[in-house]
């Protein structure tokens, strides 16, 4: 270890915690991080460099007075810019919300502080969370620290890209349709997408409700482990989040794990890149060199998987950003000279391109004489996928294919076609359609690009996904962080 | 396919000003993707049943009253003496 800010989060919290160093060290490091590829990466919307300096005297404090300072005491987290933050800009990475300053926390950010991480900064994303590579925000592209001209992924590329960095030790992302996983991927970190109700989205502005799960993006699977104990478990404030809490952290490092049954999709690593199906078949061997069963299967309803989950997100996207008036907070624009829905559109129309069009196709597919074809069709189908994945967790434990069918590309390559952008969330968007967890896992480089493997297991089955990756881990080194 | 004139329909009821640019691009794009969804069309969904989430009455959120905070007027770039000042509703 040369530096401070190469540490994972439960590095440095052992460090802080056994007087190795102090937080208020660790953090300084952690900004001069920041200040010296920040330029670079642009992974942040806002920094939080005084309040995260104060907190982590306190954590300090804490320390030598020997109070209990929590599990991720001094830990850096940067969260995404959805998730709301007492006091601290929570813009959605649109211009709509430039300078919306929430007035309380997010259940998860509650959580993380109460357990000692420190806020250190709000990441970029999608203009609300809409977009797979980041271009879409309203403050600029981030940009992939394995390649500074290609994308990290999205919508939550900075999260991924501040920890593939050392930006921060650990970030939160939400995932509506593969948004914690594609970037995790593309970074070459690990992105995990928990069971839908298992994580409170008390707080995290709404996109697609019945879709979306905040999810945490680490350098370690031990790491993702850490943030989840601290930020799962039902919450009053989230009448959907029902997993309960309890004294016994939910999921854990084992040191020895049993082999498991496979299954790979065929629907999903035909058609990929070559270099990404090759990267997953040798990930794939190392399980079987585990004693691990592996079998191909296909699964009828994935074809529809696709224009299911955009029809439903962008009906869903339609509604939620109708609340969007500028009234209590937006653009500064007066009110004199315009009646109420001239005004509304007015100024509705300073949302990005990508937001529009979601907006207008969400109206169009619940629009009298379309909600049947569309959305209901759309809906029918999620059961059927849902019930399909479900009976197949029934003779396998996990089913696996590759986190994005195609290796991290060039900023603006494909801009211009957004349908293009959609059919590379081909993959991903299973997972959310059946409420399922999944995580992507560093898998290997192809010209020095990352490659993730995607590993997918029942409702609330989160350690089966550990386990298996935590064996991948052990058994494939592959790099987290580039020099930059 | 969406024509102009149901582009510009869309418009209103999103209540989104578009520009004739806007209109030109929004077109093509906004017709490549329908014609993608389109393809749920040739699914036979007819015996397909829906999942709802269930959640038990007694598990919802109460119903409570929030007492209002005027610390958050001012933060509204509306704001004018106290009060958040809103377009004219005709």
């Amino acid at each position: 270890m040369s530096n401070l800010y190469d540490l994972g989060a439960l590095e440095a919290h052992r460090g802080i915690n056994q007087g190795d160093f102090t937080a208020e060290e660790y953090v300084w490091s952690i900004i001069e991080r920041i200040e010296r590829v920040e330029g670079k990466v642009h992974a942040f919307i806002t920094l939080n460099k005084e309040n995260a300096l104060n907190d982590a005297r306190e954590i300090d404090k804490k320390i030598r007075t020997k109070e209990d300072a929590g599990s991720l005491a001094g830990v850096t987290v940067g969260i995404k810019d959805n998730i709301s933050t007492h006091g601290l800009k929570t813009t959605c990475a649109s211009k709509m919300l430039e300078n919306y300053v929430p007035p309380y926390d997010a259940t998860v950010v509650e959580r993380l502080k109460n357990h000692g991480a420190i806020v250190i900064g709000k990441l970029n994303l999608d203009e609300f969370g809409m977009g797979s590579t980041t271009e879409y925000s309203r403050y600029g592209p981030t940009h992939n620290p394995w390649n500074l001209d290609y994308v990290p992924g999205g919508s939550s590329g900075g999260s991924g890209a501040a920890v593939s960095s050392r930006e921060c030790a650990i970030s939160l992302g939400s995932d509506t349709g593969g948004s914690v996983r594609c970037p995790a991927s593309f970074c070459s970190v690990v992105g995990l997408k928990p069971t839908y109700g298992s994580v409170s989205r008390f707080g995290l502005i709404s996109y697609a409700n019945s879709l979306e799960q905040i999810g945490p993006i680490c350098r370690t699977v031990e790491d993702v482990v850490t943030v989840m104990n601290a930020i799962s478990g039902h919450d009053p404030n989230d009448n959907t989040c029902f997993l309960l809490r309890s004294n016994v952290p939910y999921l854990h490092i084992k040191k020895d794990t049993a082999p498991s049954s496979i299954a790979i999709v065929k629907e999903l690593i035909d058609g990929c890149d070559p270099a990404v199906s090759r990267t997953i078949y040798s990930a794939l061997d190392k399980f079987k060199e585990f004693g691990w069963e592996s079998t191909e299967i296909s699964l009828k309803s994935v074809n529809y998987a696709l224009p299911s989950y955009y029809t439903i997100a962008m009906a869903e996207a339609s509604s939620n950003l109708a609340r969007y008036d500028n009234i209590r907070y937006g653009f500064s624009l007066p009110v004199e000279g315009f009646e109420w829905n001239t005004y509304i559109s007015n100024v509705r129309s300073n949302f990005g391109e990508e937001v529009k069009r979601r907006i207008l196709i969400g109206s169009y597919v619940l629009s009298s004489g379309y909600y049947s074809k569309y959305y209901l069709k759309a809906r029918q189908l999620r059961s059927l996928l849902r019930q399909e994945l479900l009976s197949n967790f029934g003779k396998y434990d996990l089913l696996v294919g590759p986190t994005m069918p195609v290796l991290p590309f060039r900023i603006g390559e494909k801009i211009d076609d957004p349908l293009k952008m959609y059919l590379m969330d081909v993959d991903t968007v299973l997972a959310n359609l059946a409420g399922i967890p999944a995580i992507s896992i560093p898998a290997g480089h192809s010209n020095g690009l990352p490659i993730g493997l995607q590993l997918m297991a029942g409702p609330f089955q989160e350690q089966k996904l550990i386990d298996a990756a935590s064996l991948l881990e052990n058994a494939i080194d592959i790099a987290r962080s580039p020099e930059i | 396919m969406v024509s102009k004139d149901e582009l510009r329909h869309l418009g209103w009821i999103s209540r989104i000003n578009l520009s004739e640019e806007e209109i030109e691009t929004f077109h093509h794009q906004l017709g490549d993707t329908i014609k993608y969804i389109d393809v749920l069309e040739t699914f036979d969904s007819e015996n397909l049943t829906l999942d709802y989430l269930e959640v038990e009455f007694s598990n919802l959120r109460e119903d409570k009253t929030i007492e209002f905070t005027r610390d958050l007027i001012p933060k509204s770039s509306l704001a004018q003496e106290g009060y958040v000042k809103g377009p004219k509703m005709i």
